[in-house]
Parts: C-alpha cells; structure tokens; sequence
C-alpha cells in the first residue's frame, strides 16, 4: 500500500467510524426517546372514586365526609365525588327547611360532589323545586331514561365525561321504574316526563365504552335490576348502585362488571380505585369505609351543619289551633282528618300507638309539634275494603289491648264487647249519623305500621303514594290553617 | 304483593320498606331487627337498610346481627 493509498484508507475508514457513531449516537437516542414514550404508554393513572348513594337528606356525617374527601384529594392526583341518587326525604331539618332542600345541596358544593344521578326522591319537592336545587348545586344531575322535554323540570344529560388529566370517564345514570312505569314517587310530581325502561335504555350509550375505554354506571337501579344490567352489558367496568339501600361491604362481580352500593343516609362511603393503564381499566378495587370510623370532621362544614340542626326552622308555624287538644282521640282526628281531605277517600284510621303526645295547646302549632306528634315517616297506605273488611280492621285493632285503638275519619263506630272483653261487633255510622251501607267497597287509608303490623282481612293488598303521614298532615293544616278539635269524639264502646 | 322472608311469603302492600316487611312477618323480629340484633341480607348475601324499598318476588333473609 502506498502512502497516498495508506493516507486514503485511514480517511476513509475515520469517516465509516464517524459515520457509525454517528448512526450509534442517533440510534441510542432514538431508542431512549421510543423507551420514554413506551414507559408513557405503560404508566398506569391511580384514579379514585369516593361514592355514597341514598343519602336521604341525612346531613350529620358531612363533616366526615369532607374531611375523607380532603385527605384523599391531598394523597392522590385524580379524586372525584359521586352521589347515586335519592339525596332528599328523610330529615326534616333539609325536607321542610323554607327553600326545600336547599341545605343539601350546599353540602354538596361544599365538598365538590362532580355529579349526581337523579333518583325517584329527587322529584318529592316537586318539579319547580328540582330545578331549583339543580340550578344551585354546582354539579350535574343527570339520567339517561328520563325524557322531561314535556315537563316543568330540566331535561337531565344522560350522562357526563369527569376527566383525569388526559383519561375521559363517562358516568351513565339510569333511574328504577315501577310497574307503573313511573319511578317510586307522587305521580301528581311526574307530570309531563316520560320514563323509558332503564336496562333496554341503556344499550344507546355502550358506544361510550368503545370511544373512551371505559364506563361507569351510576344507577338509581336497585341491585336487583343492577345484576342483569351487568349480564346485559359487559360493557361496564363498575357499577355504582343506589335505590336498594344494600350495604356492600364487598363488591359484586357480576360477567365481569364490578358492582357496588353503600347502604343508605350518609353511614358510609364506597371508595373505588381504578388503575388505568394504555386508556383502559386494569384493575379495579373497592373498599366500603364506615363514616363512623372517620375520627375527624372539617370544621367549617361542621359549622354549617350544625347551624341547620339548630332546628330554628322546627319553629316556624304551620297553623293556629283555635282550641287546645286535650286527648289524643282529638289529635288523631286531626291526623284522619287530613288524610282523608288530601287523599279524598272515604275513611282513614289512625293506630292510638302513634299518636305520640297526649295533648297541644291553644294557639300557634309549629313544624316541630307536627315530628313530635307523628315521628316515625310511616307512609300512607291505602285499600279497598269491604264494610267486613273496615269491621275486622276495627275489631282486630280493639281486640290487640282489648281497648278502643283505631281513630276514624268520615264515620263513627261503635265497639260491642263480649264477656271476654273481646269485640263482637262493631256499628258503622257516617257524619250524618246513617250507618254505613254493607254492600258498598269504600276506600280507606291507614299508615304504613298499621297496613303491616295488623291483622285485618283484606283483598285489596294495600298502596302508598309515598307521602307520609306527617307531610299529609302538614299539607292539610296549609290549607285549612286553622283547626278545632274541642270535644270530638268517634269512638265508642258498649258491652 | 308478594314477598319472601325467610322463605315465607309474606302478602304485603306495594311501596312496603324492609322494616315494614319484617314487621309483617313478626312484631318479635321487628323488635330485634330495630334493637339491633337482627339484619337483613338479599338474596345475593348482601346486607340491606331497614328503610329499603320491597318490590314483588323479592327474597330476603333475617340473620342475627354481627
């Protein structure tokens, strides 16, 4: 080799090694850069979801809450609050506060719920006030099988996109239907809206699944309807449930799909962990935490509850009583009384057992001698009875104690008693003073404990209209506002 | 309607609530179920809330408390 040659033979190979490590340095740094983004691809995202479900306006443990909330929303990066549906009926203090329900609602923006589904409770307060509470919370209501574009109140979205950075989770809310295709609520409040079935409803919105990866159902089902959501549609990751009250301590896992439910009023709260990894749900964990067991509370939310258990609204005067009440016979006349107007039937019966003070005075009646009087939220029950039927629910109740027990609205009556103390027969009369007419059906309302505690023939299986006898009582005093009760008697007995 | 109780079938009004159903069932088991020392599970195993909603052909179970 020449010197000439030697020389072009080092050039050229200085320049083959440049050129490789050159290519060398570019290859590691594209290798790095792939690696960077193949570690991006296989990062898992932790997102949680803190959910409750029937809280039925109990507003105690919301400090607790928040104070949950905020620890978590500190240790974790994604951190959302859910609520399942029926936030209202249950608490006087949230139920008959001047603006109905207005102080759950601002719980529930104090500690930043996302979202709610509408349950059948939501739409006690009527449709106006729905929209009300809707138009103050500061998160969305929403339902895919309701159809309100007829109806006073708002047409909930279906459902809604809660993002965790990068990460779409839809939330799909489905609310129960009766067998009347109406869910569990007054029908007077439902006017207009038009409910379709929630699990044939649902196969509209499964597209969400395949768009963002993933898909959380936030059913107002009850877990009995739950379950065949999920064997309808594997397409759920998790369902979170309300309606039935079910108190998981442990989740269901029904083809695939985790479901859960956390009881009722506010005792506990359901915390579900996704881990999302490439956009998609790999592991799923839930755990049902016992707000008893949340030692702290966050202070200004404390404040706040404890400003409306200060119960200065259990004042406020619902009517004017003309004379004073001496006996309970008088106060549950008043009681069957308003049944019978409200619900224009032709007799109601009031148990002795529930009428929970003896006497009231003359003058003002406030919210709170209404929850004193009638505590216990039974609900108003109604059947068709024969005039048998009406007698055996007479005799059957003075039989219990062998004393008279059954206060009435719209008649009369009259207890024979036997030997034994025991009822033989009873005489019917209406107001006039003409006995009742044997051959006719009438309609008659009870309350709930009645209809399920006593033994009394009856065809007729018995239905509620959800109001209970407390708010019957309280929309009755509205409209007469004042009431006289001095000296009514209806209930006799002879032996 | 008709629900289940502990396997008996229980004819109860429509819009009845867990505590009701029991109520029906016995006034002695209600008494407990109130007290404490009784609850109630579904027919998955699950515990439900005295105030739940019961609907037709529901099956429910009675166990002592915990």
């Amino acid at each position: 080799m020449t010197k000439a040659h030697y020389k072009f033979y080092l050039q050229h190979t200085f320049m083959k090694l440049k050129a490789f490590f050159l290519f060398a340095v570019v290859f590691a740094l594209f290798s790095l850069g792939n690696h960077t983004v193949a570690q991006k691809h296989r990062k898992t995202t932790e997102i949680i979801i803190m959910h409750t479900n029937d809280m039925h306006s109990k507003i105690d443990n919301f400090g607790k809450l928040a104070y949950l909330a905020d620890s978590l929303r500190k240790m974790h990066k994604y951190v959302f609050l859910v609520a399942a549906g029926d936030n209202f009926t249950g608490n006087p203090i949230v139920d008959m506060y001047p603006d109905m329900g207005y102080p759950m609602i601002d719980l529930m923006n104090m500690l930043k719920f996302d979202v709610t589904a509408i349950g059948n409770h939501e739409f006690d307060m009527g449709q106006e006030l729905q929209n009300k509470r809707r138009e103050q919370a500061n998160f969305p209501y929403i339902s895919c099988n309701i159809d309100a574009s007829k109806a006073i109140v708002k047409q909930p979205e279906p459902y809604v996109i809660l993002k965790a950075g990068k990460i779409k989770i839809p939330f799909l809310a489905i609310i129960q239907l009766g067998e009347n295709g109406l869910p569990d609520s007054h029908p007077s409040r439902l006017e207009g809206i038009t409910f379709t079935d929630g699990l044939t409803k649902a196969s509209e919105y499964v597209w969400l699944k395949e768009k963002y990866g993933m898909l959380i159902g936030l059913t107002h089902l009850g877990v009995e309807l739950d379950e065949p959501l999920a064997k309808a549609y594997p397409q759920f990751d998790v369902i979170i449930g309300g309606h039935s009250h079910t108190t998981m301590t442990k989740p269901m896992m029904v083809n695939g799909v985790m479901i859960v439910q956390t009881g009722s009023g506010l005792k506990n709260v359901g915390i579900t962990t996704l881990q999302v990894t490439k956009g998609k749900i790999t592991d799923r964990k839930y755990e049902l935490v016992p707000l008893a067991g949340i030692k702290g509370t966050k202070p200004e939310v404390q404040a706040v509850i404890d400003k409306y258990n200060s119960n200065e609204e259990m004042s406020r005067v619902v009517a004017y009583a003309e004379r004073a009440f001496e006996n309970e016979e008088e106060l549950g006349c008043m009681m069957t009384d308003a049944i019978t107007a409200r619900m224009k039937i032709d007799f109601a019966f009031q148990n002795g057992g529930g009428i929970r003070i003896p006497t009231l005075p003359q003058g003002n009646i406030m919210l709170k001698d209404i929850f004193r009087l009638d505590p216990f939220g039974n609900q108003v029950v109604t059947f068709k009875m024969t005039y048998d039927e009406i007698k055996s629910l007479i005799c059957n109740a003075y039989n219990r104690e062998k004393s008279l027990d059954m206060v009435p609205s719209g008649m009369t009556y009259t207890v024979t008693v036997n030997s034994e103390g025991l009822c033989s027969d009873v005489e019917m009369k209406d107001l006039s003073g003409k006995l009742l007419d044997e051959s006719k059906t009438y309609t008659v309302g009870v309350n709930s404990y009645i209809s399920a505690s006593y033994k009394f023939n009856h065809t007729d299986p018995g239905t509620t209209n959800y109001n209970t006898t407390a708010q019957t009582l309280l929309d009755y005093l509205a409209e007469v506002k004042k009431v006289n009760y001095a000296g009514v008697k209806r209930v006799f007995e002879k032996k | 309607m008709k629900v289940f109780l502990n396997k008996t079938e229980i004819n109860i009004f429509k819009g009845a609530r867990i505590s009701e159903l029991v109520l029906a069932y016995s006034e002695r088991s209600y008494k407990m179920l109130k007290s404490g020392k009784l609850c109630v599970y579904d027919r998955f195993g699950n515990l439900t809330e005295t105030d739940g909603p019961v609907y037709e052909g529901q099956v429910f179970f009675l166990k002592r408390a915990e």
